[in-house]
């Protein structure tokens, strides 16, 4: 059961009216550990995370969860099995104060509160562990980027997900940020949670990922350790590439 | 423990001002004879509870409806119409009432949340005026002439009084109730569900919402308070038509709710206690000069709000000195840290 990857995903296609943005791809998320997934700006990173959420459904292809097929569920089906997601776009509660952002996810999922002091209680553990306690009572809309990342990742761990899929959850963060954010994802992990994460920042990649997965224009050209993927010809040619545009923009 | 002393005293203090608001509003008939201004009191206890309906759809969920009229229409016609035809019991009838609503509002509106948007307000604006002319091209319904309820005898079992003193009672019973109602299910599962919707569908269905499914709900509770508005109106007035539901008195519906402040359950109660009696003065004093000059309020009223105050009067107060005055100086609020504190250590 446990040699079973958590997530398997066949030949998934996603066509976009004529841009295809995900073309065949393959991959296998590992139990237990953070599987990441890199590439050029509209690789189809987020595309296939979409797909695997339920988001949207894939073209073609086939996605497995725990062996089970999960291709046709839907979004709102994901955390009652145990599956919990970010977007890379924030979607904050906006006019909802920090603390019942994440009392409304404690509501929901497969350990959902069965009352409000539940709720509440589920929710201030999650506001602790990420580091939001402090700003509980601040209307989400009023808090800067950081802590609205964080807020994406609480609102999804409030879920108590066994899989955390986070879509760039480190973008626009400062050097000391994104070492904290590194630092909670670990702990994440630590706790028994799976993680799949996208993500730019090559060092938080290299020092969290067990193995990673790297897309260039909608197909996946490399998979392995972050070491050999990084030394692969072909990746670096794509990254360094695309890299230097990163840094003209 | 002195934070607890403090937090059971605020508790107190807040207990007290509710009853002695709610001691004032029981006290009023006694004092006040005038059946004009009872009326006004009886208007703006229906109107503020139907308003409190169209806002767990606007105000909770994000869903504008322009068509609670019709709730309100079809649940007094359904229950007028089984106490006229069928002689059943009016209270029966308006639980009947309330169900037919439900029933009507959750299979007409069930398809147009399946797409996103202003569908649902779209639909809800053709939903009343299809209800409407339904109603007055149906002899089931008594056409364009309408239903009356028989009068007869004081009686508490057929509800009907020649006095508006019990309606009054009745009317006040009755917001009360849906206000506590609302309460309880801003705080719930449920009412969290529909604040995240309002705010974000995507976001929502990621922590495990589905948007229909909570959305259909909304539509079906409020458009069962709206039905219950509607028996009441229908037992007080004693006589509906299809007028009833025109496309003015869905809005007259909405107004309150943003008036006083959307975004609150108490908005609807604030909005309607200061928008009516202000629109019925205008209508009592000036109708006869300038027919009309009521609605041309309304607009101006609702203008200025948006204007000026888009958060409606409570969304003023919630950020005002007059707030930190009454917090400080009457209910002596502790900081909300020590109120938490309290009730996550004590278990209420
Ligand atoms: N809903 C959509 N409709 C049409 N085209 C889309 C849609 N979503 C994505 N695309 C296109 O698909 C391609 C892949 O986009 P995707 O968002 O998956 O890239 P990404 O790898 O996540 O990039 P980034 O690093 O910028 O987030 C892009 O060309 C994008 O414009
Ligand atoms: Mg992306």
């Amino acid at each position: 059961m446990s040699d079973t990857p958590i997530i398997e995903v066949s030949h998934i296609t996603k066509r976009f009216k004529g841009l295809t943005a995900v073309k065949d791809v393959s991959f296998t998320i590992k139990r237990g550990a953070i599987t990441g997934m890199i590439g050029p700006n509209g690789a189809g990173k987020s595309t296939t995370f979409n797909m695997i959420c339920g988001y949207y459904p894939p073209t073609e292809g086939k996605i497995f969860y725990d062996g089970k097929d999960i291709t046709d569920k839907k979004a709102y089906d994901y955390t009652n099995m145990k599956v919990s997601r970010t977007f890379q776009i924030m979607k904050p509660l906006k006019n909802l104060s920090v603390l019942d952002n994440v009392v409304a996810s404690a509501w929901f999922g497969h350990a959902a509160a069965k009352n409000e002091r539940q709720a509440r209680e589920k929710a201030m553990e999650v506001l602790q562990f990420t580091g939001l306690y402090e700003k509980r009572h601040v209307l989400s809309k009023d808090m800067g980027t950081p802590d609205q990342k964080r807020l994406e990742m609480a609102r999804a761990l409030a879920t108590s997900p066994q899989l955390l899929f986070l879509d760039e959850n480190m973008a626009g963060l400062n050097p000391a940020e994104t070492e904290e954010a590194i630092k909670l994802i670990r702990r994440i992990n630590e706790s028994g949670v799976t993680i799949f994460l996208i993500e730019h920042i090559m060092q938080a990649v290299v020092s969290l990922c067990e193995e990673v997965i790297v897309l260039h224009h909608g197909e996946k050209i490399a998979v392995g350790t972050p070491d050999e993927v990084m030394n692969d010809p072909y990746v670096m040619e794509v990254y360094l590439g695309v890299k230097k545009e990163d840094a003209d923009a | 423990m002195d934070k607890k002393k403090a937090v059971r005293d605020y508790h107190r203090n807040l207990a007290v001002t509710a009853g002695i608001i709610l001691l004032i509003f029981i006290a009023i008939p006694i004092f006040v004879k005038s059946p004009y201004i009872l009326n006004v009191f009886v208007l703006v206890f229906y109107m503020s509870t139907l308003s409190m309906a169209w806002n767990l759809l606007g105000g909770m969920t994000g869903q504008n409806s322009l068509g609670h009229a019709a709730y309100m229409g079809l649940g007094a016609y359904a229950s007028c119409l089984l106490v006229v035809r069928t002689g059943i019991n009016p209270w029966l009838s308006a639980v009947a009432g309330m169900v037919a609503v439900a029933v009507v509002a959750g299979v007409i509106f069930y398809p147009c949340f399946i797409l996103r948007g202003p569908y649902f307000t779209l639909v809800s604006i053709a939903f009343g005026e299809a209800i409407r002319q339904f109603i007055i091209n149906s002899e089931f319904f008594g056409r364009a002439s309408g239903v009356g309820l028989p009068y007869g005898k004081d009686s508490w079992i057929d509800f009907r009084f020649g006095s508006k003193v019990p309606y009054y009672y009745v009317g006040l019973a009755m917001m009360i109730l849906i206000y506590a109602f609302m309460k309880k299910i801003e705080r719930s599962k449920i009412g969290y569900a529909l604040k995240t919707i309002r705010e974000d569908e995507d976001a929502a269905a990621a922590i495990g919402i589905n948007p229909i499914k909570y959305k259909i709900m909304a539509v079906v509770i409020s458009a069962m308070v709206a039905a219950l508005v509607g028996f009441f109106y229908a037992s007080y007035i004693r006589y509906i038509d299809p007028e009833l539901m025109i496309q003015a008195k869905s809005t007259e519906a909405v107004l309150p709710a943003i008036v006083g402040g959307a975004a609150f359950v108490e908005g609807p109660i604030i909005g309607g206690l200061i928008m009516i009696p202000l629109s019925e003065f205008l209508r009592a004093t000036y109708s006869a000069i300038l027919p009309g000059i009521n609605m041309l309020m309304y607009a101006v009223v609702l203008l200025v709000v948006i204007r000026f105050r888009p958060a409606g009067i409570l969304g003023w107060y919630m950020n005002s000195r007059a707030k930190q005055f009454v917090d400080e100086r009457i209910l002596k609020k502790p900081s909300v840290e020590v109120i938490e504190e309290v009730e996550m250590a004590g278990g209420r």
